[in-house]
């Protein structure tokens, strides 16, 4: 279990403990590299400049897993994308936002996603990927927050795919800790193997895209809120009753 | 002082004896595949939230997991006994701050109610706690949702206060300490 002292991540003091998880740490953890920043959005890496905007880099629908379903090869008469925004993710809009309104409910959202075994995303993680960037709280996001939205989702996929070796669809415990890993997170595998039993209903012991998108989600934003608040970067926060609750509420998943 | 509620005075009422035949038949009709055990399937058409809408699934499987004492993903007639009184005793609750009846109640109703319990949180707060539990964007949170809700908050309560050892209302936590604690919330 980790220490109350620990910082961010696998530290020197955990690896001298004997309980270093088993798995590729090769990667600079907290306290290894002077100005790593410990919290993951490693500088220059895939997620570096990736949260809170428009990414370059899109990665287009590619392969068999967790591709948005039902996206329509061709869609006469709704002319072409405006400016900034992908052709392909305008088609998919058009085809989500059923009732024409311009804007797309976490419900429409759930009608669209598939995961790689056809079942459809829980309504959970839509909800969550909708409050991302529902800014003014309608529980409805537009056209330009959709391609911010589509963004992450292709990032999400790839970073599973990346980890699913064997293609099954689903990623377990270990696959998880690497994919966090590859995203900056150094995290326990004891903390890792909790997640993945609470977050896989189906008791399987391994996460769906829908499920390993939730977690992703809960972990990108838990940790901007928790180093917002660790002025002296020390993995460590005092916080008072009101506050947690509201961090933890905020985020719950 | 502390600046959070009493634990005891979290949990709704007791309630009265509850007669076991009439729950011997209650558990005969939601346990469909007669397998003597109720799994989170029959126990979410079982239960009604009082708005003609499906109970909401996290709310059952959050309750299969508080009376499941053997694990087995599925309440036995003894844990459904245990289980049908705590979801009795939280719609007393409930019933008593829905004043209109109307099967949910909104955000000043759940702040008497939680306050009532013992919690001192802001209006701010409130505001979040509706805007994440209305799953239906209306402003009100239903019967089912309220569990969810109460269950949530008892449990990070107590964590708060497993840290928070003088009592001061402050505490200090660690990243992997706090990320563990809500990930644990999910149901």
């Amino acid at each position: 279990m980790a220490s109350p002292y620990q910082g961010y991540g696998q530290t020197p003091l955990h690896a001298q403990s004997g309980q270093v998880p088993p798995g590729g740490y090769g990667q600079p953890a907290y306290g290894g590299i002077p100005g790593q920043n410990p919290y993951g959005a490693q500088p220059g890496g895939q997620y570096g400049a990736a949260y809170g905007g428009a990414m370059p880099g899109y990665v287009g629908p590619a392969g068999g897993y967790g591709a948005p379903g039902g996206v329509p090869q061709s869609l006469g008469g709704y002319g072409g994308a405006p400016p900034g925004i992908d052709p392909q993710v305008y088609q998919w809009f058009m085809s989500v936002d059923q009732d024409r309104s311009g804007r797309i409910t976490a419900h429409e959202l759930q009608q669209a996603l598939i995961n790689s075994n056809w079942s459809h995303f829980n309504p959970e993680t839509c909800r969550l990927m909708i409050g991302m960037f529902d800014r003014d709280q309608t529980g409805t996001i537009e056209l330009h927050e959709f391609q911010a939205l589509w963004n992450y989702i292709q990032q999400w996929k790839g970073v599973f795919e990346s980890v699913d070796i064997n293609r099954s669809g689903s990623i377990e415990a270990q696959e998880l800790q690497t994919a966090w890993q590859s995203m900056g997170y150094n995290l326990s595998y004891n903390f890792v193997q909790m997640v993945v039993i609470k977050f896989d209903i189906q008791s399987r012991r391994c996460l769906t895209l829908d499920n390993f998108i939730q977690a992703c989600v809960m972990l990108k934003s838990l940790t901007d809120m928790f180093r917002q608040r660790d002025t002296s970067m020390q993995g460590q926060i005092r916080i008072s009753y009101e506050d947690f609750m509201i961090m933890a509420i905020s985020n719950k998943p | 002082m502390a600046y959070y509620g009493q634990q005891q005075a979290y949990r709704p009422p007791a309630p009265a004896g509850v007669d076991q035949n009439f729950l011997w038949n209650v558990f005969q009709r939601v346990d469909k595949d007669r397998s003597g055990e109720v799994s989170a399937v029959e126990l979410q058409q079982a239960l009604a939230n009082g708005t003609w809408t499906p109970f909401n699934p996290e709310t059952v499987r959050l309750m299969i997991g508080m009376f499941d004492r053997d694990n087995s993903g599925t309440v036995n007639f003894q844990e459904f006994a245990s289980l049908w009184k705590y979801v009795t005793d939280w719609q007393n609750c409930f019933r008593s701050y829905d004043r209109d009846g109307s099967g949910a109640i909104d955000k000043n109703e759940l702040k008497m109610a939680l306050t009532s319990f013992g919690y001192r949180l802001s209006d701010r707060f409130y505001e979040i706690l509706v805007k994440k539990f209305d799953r239906q964007g209306r402003g009100n949170i239903p019967f089912d949702d309220f569990i969810q809700c109460c269950v949530v908050l008892q449990t990070l309560t107590s964590a708060f206060r497993g840290f928070d050892t003088d009592q001061d209302g402050i505490i200090n936590i660690g990243y992997e300490q706090f990320l563990n604690l809500v990930f644990s919330l999910k149901s």
